[in-house]
């Protein structure tokens, strides 16, 4: 293709020129011979001589012009081979250098393949920027896998902290010393989740994947307060969520991230006494969560940015340094197909419509409480605790008035009866409370029965690790 | 097998609002709980799922063990749902005391004529 740098329009072939030249001599003819003709008898030999000579510099002349000539149509002709070339270098073959090397491939095996440049000054360029991009990449490609390797280790190291700060609060939790502790370890629990949320995000920019997997299908409520856990102004979300639908458990750990990166703008750019509202509705397209605060309007450059940032999520080089987070979202977005809108809020603020689509949606797995276990009184002609499911139970559960004038509910023999708890509650509150006169129950001794209820598979072993 | 097959991205403090403290000192790990309104859709989970396991009178520390929570932060949630009057509490009867000398060796005494003279 590029073998054969093109002939330049117009150039002549060489050689052509030197006849023209010599066609000058013809006028000169009928001079001379008039000459030779009037100056007949005696002036002939000193006419001829000298018209000879003349006659032979001219032809002289006239060769030495017409190899100029020649010589300056090579010139001309060779100059515009090089500036084609030229020309075929920067526009084609650079180019395509960087393309292969930033592609991985070496220095050597990407010189080897533009050996058809064959200019020597081209191809020394062409063999320096080879060698420097290569070295370029490979110090960008070392950077990238240590901030990824270190990222992957901060993850591991967070995931196991939560895990063990959740078994300690359990623990603490369970016992008398509680809420001091459970308060300590709580805000360790916090300090450890955001921290963990920046080891995503630099592993996520760095190509490495998010630091867990979840087995299950994550409910919405779990994935907002998840995201919700991992940013520092948590207390300021308010979250309206009616969906009974759940993440699929690959994409999970993904949508968290990037709500938590959204929520964090959010509270963020909003003033620190603003909230910040999460609302989550199904749509057709699956789930729409929008996040709303009611910090200050976005104008249309900064919403610009703001989709450049989320589109252009990949590539590294936009990062502006500081604002990390909606390059994070851009990336988890391409990831899981995942759509970011923005727009202005009616609450005054910004909008961030976060789309999840249907392919990562499914249903809401098992009732997440276990329907108690055991039933005191069975014989008990009262549907209430039956251990069939939420159905019956959300269904009687409805009988209940907390007002006491629903009418009762009758047996078949046209008694009404009386729903367990409900005469003891009504005593309740006519009854005053006790005073506090015997020491408190132990907690601890109920550990035992906690985890013996718990206990009810063999996976809820306490975390080796 | 795997520990953390159960676990879930929910952390402690989101659940209690970041409250480690403030419930009802009254709430006692053996207190019984009953439910007084179903569900509302849009609740927490963890109020719906107190409610609904509270249909019948169930103890404090059975609410934790069956919510997978910590009793303190089961007694913050049950604090929450007794200030809206949705479920209420019934304290366990108070021990002996001299106040309620209800275990004095009189009252003995006295139980153990009355089974004599059975």
């Amino acid at each position: 293709m590029t073998d054969e740098t093109p002939r330049p329009r117009g150039a002549l072939p060489p050689g052509s020129t030197t006849p023209r030249w010599l066609l000058l001599l013809v006028p000169l003819l009928p001079v001379w011979g008039w000459a030779l003709w009037a100056t007949y008898p005696d002036g002939l030999a000193p006419t001829l001589v000298t018209g000879g000579v003349a006659l032979l510099l001219i032809l002289v002349a006239a060769l030495l012009l017409g190899r100029r000539d020649r010589l300056i149509a090579e010139h001309r002709l060779q100059a515009e081979g090089t500036r084609a070339a030229t020309e075929a270098f920067a526009e084609e073959h650079l180019p395509r250098l960087v393309e292969q090397l930033r592609a991985g491939d070496s220095a050597d095996t990407v010189l080897h393949r533009m050996s058809s440049v064959d200019d020597p000054a081209n191809a020394a360029v062409l063999r320096a920027v080879a060698e420097e991009i290569s070295a370029a990449e490979r110090r960008r490609a070392a950077a990238m896998a240590a901030c990824a390797t270190a990222a992957g280790r901060v993850q591991a190291l967070t995931t196991t902290m939560l895990a063990d700060l959740r078994q300690m609060q359990e623990r603490y939790g369970d016992g008398s010393a509680g809420s001091d502790i459970l308060g300590d370890l709580m805000q360790l629990d916090h300090t450890t989740a955001q921290t963990g949320r920046i080891a995503d995000s630099i592993a996520i920019l760095t190509g490495a994947r998010s630091g867990r997997r979840w087995g299950r299908a994550i409910p919405m409520e779990s994935i907002l307060r998840g995201a919700m856990s991992r940013i520092g102004a948590y207390q300021r979300v308010r979250t309206h969520n009616v969906s009974s639908l759940a993440v699929a458990g690959f994409a999970a750990e993904g949508v968290i991230h990037a709500l938590a990166e959204i929520l964090d703008n959010a509270a963020k750019f909003s003033p620190p006494t603003a909230e910040v509202h999460v609302h989550v509705e199904e749509v057709q397209a699956g789930i729409a969560v929008m996040v709303e605060d009611g910090g200050l309007v976005m104008g249309e450059e900064a919403l610009r940015r703001a989709r450049l940032a989320v589109r252009s999520g990949l590539d590294i080089t936009t990062i502006s340094g500081t604002r990390l987070g909606l390059s994070v979202v851009g990336q988890l977005a391409r990831r899981y197909g995942l759509e970011v809108s923005f727009r202005s809020s009616s609450r005054g603020g910004t909008a961030v419509v976060l789309l999840l689509p249907q392919r990562i949606i499914k249903p809401l797995p098992a009732p997440t409480a276990p329907r108690p276990t055991t039933v005191p009184d069975s014989s008990a002609p009262v549907p209430a605790a039956s251990p069939n499911g939420p159905a019956p139970t959300a269904a009687s559960a409805n009988t209940v008035s907390p007002t006491g004038t629903a009418p009762l509910p009758r047996s078949e023999n046209g008694l009404p009866m009386r729903r367990r708890g409900r005469t003891l509650a009504a005593a309740e509150r006519t009854r005053p409370v006790p005073e506090n006169t015997s020491p408190p129950t132990s907690a601890k001794g109920f550990g035992a029965f906690r985890s013996a209820v718990r206990g009810e598979g063999p996976t809820d072993s306490p975390k080796e690790t | 097998m795997s520990p953390h097959r159960r676990e879930s991205p929910d952390r402690l403090y989101v659940i209690t609002s970041g409250r480690s403290s403030g419930a009802d000192d009254s709430l006692d790990a053996v207190t019984l709980i009953v439910a007084e309104s179903a569900p509302a859709p849009g609740m927490q989970s963890e109020h719906a799922d107190i409610l609904r396991l509270c249909v019948s009178p169930m103890a404090v520390v059975e609410i934790a063990a069956h919510l997978r929570l910590p009793v303190t932060v089961v007694r913050i949630l049950l604090t929450d749902l007794i200030d809206t009057g949705r479920v209420t509490a019934r304290h366990p009867a108070p021990a002996p005391s001299p106040a309620h000398p209800l275990a004095s060796p009189d009252v003995l005494e006295k139980v153990l004529v009355a089974l004599h003279k059975l």
